[in-house]
């Protein structure tokens, strides 16, 4: 190796300790002389690099990082309560607006035959057709007596609306006939659950439904009804 | 989190020093280094599960180091100061000797590009490869930068000391 190379790969990296380089320093005195230079020269510029670290300067990273995390943690926290807030303000309004929903007609006046099961009638008047066809006068109706005998007549709420229950008595056995003075109203045209089954027609801006117990005729009830049901407006 | 945290704290300790040391070099300026160490461990910190081999740890720092620092460099652009005005007599310390602050000196006024790669070597003790592959150099530049910044160290110190020589004797 020549000293150009020997002194090129010394400056280089003076803790170089390959082989050819320890022999080109046996073999001439100039060499190990440059190399011994180099080598404290390393040494100071190891000295000189080595710059004083401030005392506090890890415990500084390591509690900015502890904050930091500290601090989007309580960020991250107070998301997930606002997130969780607005989902329950959503529920709430979700609810609210769920509650207001009407419910059909049908379903109505189905529930209310289970209430209506345990009403006692009211008063000991005798319910004549007269009175029958006093309160069918403000839907503007006019039953013929001769369907039956009327065992009831009652004013009832169906989903809010002020409307008209008649209870009569006929060979097919109770019947139960709604005057529900809306005609827009949401309706199934046939309609049951477990006890009592029924069916709707309209009629003048007012919806007739029909209701009995399951297995009474209702089709042959709601013709009856057409015939005997008389609508003057 | 726990874990995170935990090793976050090894990595700290374990490299803090030397980061911040090289960081000084490549600022030239004690606070500016603190500001890019502090820098750069929070984006270790961010990115810390992406680090799967501990070796690599110190390679990586750099590397984030080196972005952060080139990242002042853009902001830079902005400011009127001259950085390297500022950054000369913000470097003396009264706490090392005469010499040690002469290759203080020295050190700070070779180019950058000779620097980097004669700090990767001294501070870290990386290999010529290793120097390498961090700068994004090949090989062959790396060892004629590495030969050119102590040819040139060796010759500012020796006229120096020269010079010191005439003046005392």
């Amino acid at each position: 190796m020549d000293e150009l190379e020997f002194r090129r790969r010394i400056y280089t990296n003076p803790a170089d300790s390959d082989q050819d380089l320890v022999d080109a320093a046996a073999q001439n005195p100039d060499n190990e002389a440059f190399w011994q230079e180099m080598k404290q020269l390393d040494d100071k510029l190891k000295m000189a690099a080595d710059i004083p670290v401030p005392d506090d300067l890890a415990n500084k990273l390591i509690l900015r990082q502890t904050l930091r995390e500290f601090n989007q943690q309580k960020r991250r926290n107070r998301w997930y309560i606002g997130l969780a807030a607005s989902v329950a303000f959503t529920f709430g309004i979700g609810l609210t607006a769920w509650q207001q929903q009407h419910v059909q007609l049908d379903e109505a006046a189905l529930a209310h035959m289970y209430y209506a099961e345990t009403e006692q009638p009211h008063g000991t008047a005798e319910i004549t057709p007269q009175l029958v066809n006093a309160k069918l006068a403000q839907f503007g109706a006019e039953l013929d007596p001769s369907i039956g005998h009327i065992a009831s007549v009652n004013y009832c709420l169906l989903d809010a609306i002020r409307s008209l229950h008649l209870i009569i008595e006929t060979p097919e056995g109770r019947m139960s006939v709604f005057l529900v003075p809306e005609h827009d109203k949401p309706m199934n045209n046939d309609f049951a659950d477990r006890s009592y089954h029924g069916s709707s027609y309209a009629l003048h801006k007012t919806n007739i439904l029909v209701v009995g117990d399951k297995g009474t005729n209702i089709p042959a009830f709601k013709s009856e009804l057409k015939q005997h049901l008389k609508f003057s407006a | 989190m726990k874990e995170k945290t935990l090793r976050y704290e090894a990595l700290v300790r374990a490299l803090h020093g030397d980061i911040y040391r090289y960081a000084y070099w490549l600022t030239n300026d004690k606070s500016t280094a603190e500001d890019i160490v502090q820098e750069t461990f929070l984006r270790a910190w961010r990115a810390l599960d992406s680090l799967q081999d501990e070796k690599a740890a110190k390679s990586w720092l750099i590397t984030i180091l080196r972005r952060e620092n080139a990242r002042r460099f853009e902001r830079k652009q902005f400011d009127l100061v001259d950085f390297d005005e500022v950054s000369v007599s913000g470097n003396e310390d009264q706490d090392s000797d005469a010499e040690v602050r002469q290759v203080r000196r020295a050190i700070g006024k070779l180019a950058p590009d000779y620097r980097e790669p004669l700090m990767l070597q001294i501070i870290f003790g990386f290999s010529g490869d290793e120097i390498a592959a961090q700068l994004e150099l090949n090989k062959n530049t790396v060892m004629t930068r590495l030969f050119r910044a102590r040819a040139q160290l060796k010759e500012v110190l020796t006229s120096s000391s020269q010079q010191r020589g005439f003046q005392s004797g």
